[in-house]
């Protein structure tokens, strides 16, 4: 019997994975492991095999496919396959490889190091191994982690709670469904190390409702780890659970993401206090994003300046990109920080998808600049990034090739900001419906010349005054538009 | 809503009532009470207000301002067409007029004999196969205008 790879990803399902399964589960000659994904979604569905010399894969594969993959015919060997093989793969060694649920295969894999190193430390120094890795949170703030994570320690209570923000709203990321449904137990011990450093009694996922077979994944995860007795910190129990969300973007944001745990309305609150002193009803929390808890337990296990000495000056460690949009090879590029936007769109990307043109990049979801080709040689790092007036976010990189209409995407982005924000304050709330109606405006040719510089007014005063990111960061895609591609404005003016 | 559909439903609202010293959760209520019912009829936010001890208002605001809470009962099968960058950049909007033009309807509506009920949403996470439409938990990716008849097909 030949045993065969198949990876059970929504994303790889979504691709015609599930359809070869149905159509294969009754031959005998093979054994089909459904493992996480690679990441190299433009192979998907994707068939592996073993061979003397590490894995063979069939790429694109349809149902018909089976007899040459168990004849062994026409396989590419996965160390041959450059998307995979130019990527330094940490948090996401295990990714296309193990099955999700396996807890064994996660610790041959080095799983659980991370933890048996913290169980070791003191709480101060686990904080102090953080501190030295350098980790900046990878949600899309990247504040420091061992800032939030001393506050939180150094704050007396009772109870402290743990939270894996897993309301993964940003368009075009999917590491953090990736990781819940493909390396599980990740997620669950870089929370124990987190529960670890700053005493927490409670834990939660709060995964998006998008993402309904991730939370089960997690589910069935916390279940496993409970009967294998991993869900103890300092001989207490830990309690895990995850709890769905109902589709708000704003609830990505720390303190909506709480008031929504809580069961109320997802609003935005104001800070201080921070949620490390002050969150989930009213006690010390660390809510941090999944990629970011899933990059813990390879820093204990190796130590803070083995990540301190991945990357640049201040961006330490890899960051899984994630490419979407009219590229050729869409997936997820884990690398060092410091690559440039180019190379990554050139060696991973493999350029535009066939017969289109490449007209602009979208770096870190619906709130994150527009790059023209002129552009693309910025490293990847928050610094330049931040130096340039934009974000990394999350890691979403959404190409868009020359079918794009400019006035239509930027419309698009004030309609999704007006339609998620949430309410709290005045300049979010009421700016993006009013630059929503002057970019509809434009597009209906009734615009003026004064429409656009009262939109770049606009924006400066969302940018300044709003709450939160989404008030705050909604007019860069909308005002980068328009700088880049002044024409496609102008020229729908009314004369 | 049939008696069928209700059958166990105040059992199951009373499994949501807040045992001291926890406090009432309104969204996890709305979403059990979803998941039970389908959608959240608005005639049961006194009954689900009272059980979990709060007002009205509050519930009805935790109600309007999810977008996956739904106050209406969606058609046999829910299409959810993906809007987020990825399935924009990869013309996303024309499998949605195909969707809509196949199944004739505005967005939201219940139609095609209650077959059908078509809405749009934000980011699937399905971006590197995009675009996606999902129908019921079924996610499709890599959906051209032409397939869309076939793929509704198989929903009955």
């Amino acid at each position: 019997m030949v045993r065969l790879y198949l990876a059970n990803d929504t994303s790889s399902r979504a691709a015609g994975a599930g359809r070869l399964a149905d159509a294969w589960c009754e031959r005998a000659e093979i054994q089909l492991i459904r493992t996480s994904s690679r990441g190299a979604f433009f192979l998907e569905p994707m068939v592996e095999r073993d061979t003397p010399n590490g894995r063979e894969a069939w790429f694109n594969v349809a149902p018909d496919d089976l007899p040459r993959i168990v004849a062994g015919v026409g396989g590419t060997p996965v160390a041959e396959i450059p998307f995979v093989q130019q990527q330094t793969r940490f948090t996401f060694a295990n990714f296309g490889i193990t099955e999700p649920l396996a807890i064994d295969e996660y610790q041959t894999g080095g799983g659980l190091k991370g933890l048996a190193a913290a169980q070791g430390l003191s709480p101060e120094a686990i904080v102090g191994e953080l501190r030295l890795s350098r980790l900046r949170g990878r949600g899309g703030a990247a504040f420091p982690v061992w800032k939030k994570w001393q506050v939180a320690q150094q704050t007396g209570s009772e109870h402290k709670y743990v939270v894996a923000n897993a309301d993964e709203g940003d368009a075009g990321t999917y590491c953090d469904r990736m990781i819940m449904e493909g390396d599980p137990f990740r997620l669950i011990e870089g929370m124990m190390i987190c529960a670890k450093a700053i005493g927490a009694t409670r834990g939660y996922i709060y995964c998006r409702y998008e993402y309904p077979a991730a939370a089960q994944t997690m589910r069935f995860a916390i279940q496993k780890a409970r009967e294998a007795d991993l869900l103890d910190c300092d001989d207490s129990p830990f309690d895990l659970e995850v709890v769905v969300g109902a589709g708000s973007y704003v609830c990505g944001e720390e303190t909506a993401l709480l008031e929504s745990l809580e069961g109320r309305r997802g609003v935005v609150l104001a800070k201080p206090p921070y949620p490390a002193e002050s969150g989930l009803y009213g006690r010390p929390t660390i809510v941090s994003n999944v990629l970011t808890f899933a990059t813990i337990p390879n820093i204990l296990a190796q130590g803070g300046a083995w990540h301190a000495s991945l990357g640049t000056e201040g961006s330490c460690g890899t960051m899984a990109l994630q490419l979407g949009g009219r590229v050729k090879q869409p997936g997820l590029v884990e690398v060092p920080f410091g690559l440039t936007l180019r190379d990554v769109l050139d060696r991973f990307g493999g350029g535009m998808a066939p017969g289109s043109r490449f007209k602009a990049v979208q770096v870190g979801g619906p709130l994150g600049s527009l790059f023209p080709e002129s552009q693309l040689d910025i490293p990847i790092c928050y610094d330049a990034f931040a130096k340039a007036g934009a974000i990394l976010g999350h890691g979403g990189i959404v190409v868009y090739d020359d079918e794009t209409n400019m006035v239509e995407l930027a419309r698009h982005f004030m309609a999704f900001t007006a339609d998620e924000s949430c309410g709290k304050c005045t300049p979010c709330r009421i700016g993006s419906v009013r630059g929503r109606e002057i970019l509809e405006r434009i597009q209906r040719g009734q615009g003026t010349a004064e429409d656009l510089v009262l939109l770049s007014d606009l924006g400066e005063t969302m940018k300044a005054t709003s709450l939160c990111a989404l008030g705050g960061r909604a007019p860069y895609p909308v005002l980068t538009a328009i700088e880049h591609f002044p024409n496609e404005f102008s020229s729908r003016r009314k004369v | 809503m049939t008696t069928r559909h209700r059958l166990g439903f105040a059992e199951m609202l009373e499994t949501c009532r807040p045992a001291p010293p926890d406090k009432p959760n309104i969204l996890k209520t709305l979403l059990a009470v979803q998941s039970s019912l389908g959608y959240v009829p608005t005639s049961d936010l006194p009954q689900i207000a009272q059980v979990l001890g709060v007002t009205v208002a509050q519930v009805a605001g935790v109600l309007s301002y999810y977008s996956d809470l739904r106050t209406q009962l969606p058609g046999r099968h829910l299409i959810r067409v993906c809007m987020g960058e990825s399935c924009t950049a990869n013309q996303g909007a024309r499998v949605f007029r195909a969707i809509q033009d196949h199944v004739c309807v505005a967005v939201g509506d219940r139609v095609d004999a209650e077959r059908f009920t078509v809405e749009q949403m934000s980011c699937a996470g399905n971006c590197a196969v995009s675009p996606t439409v999902i129908v019921d938990d079924e996610v499709h990716g890599r959906v051209e205008p032409s397939q869309v008849a076939a793929l509704l097909e198989r929903y009955k």
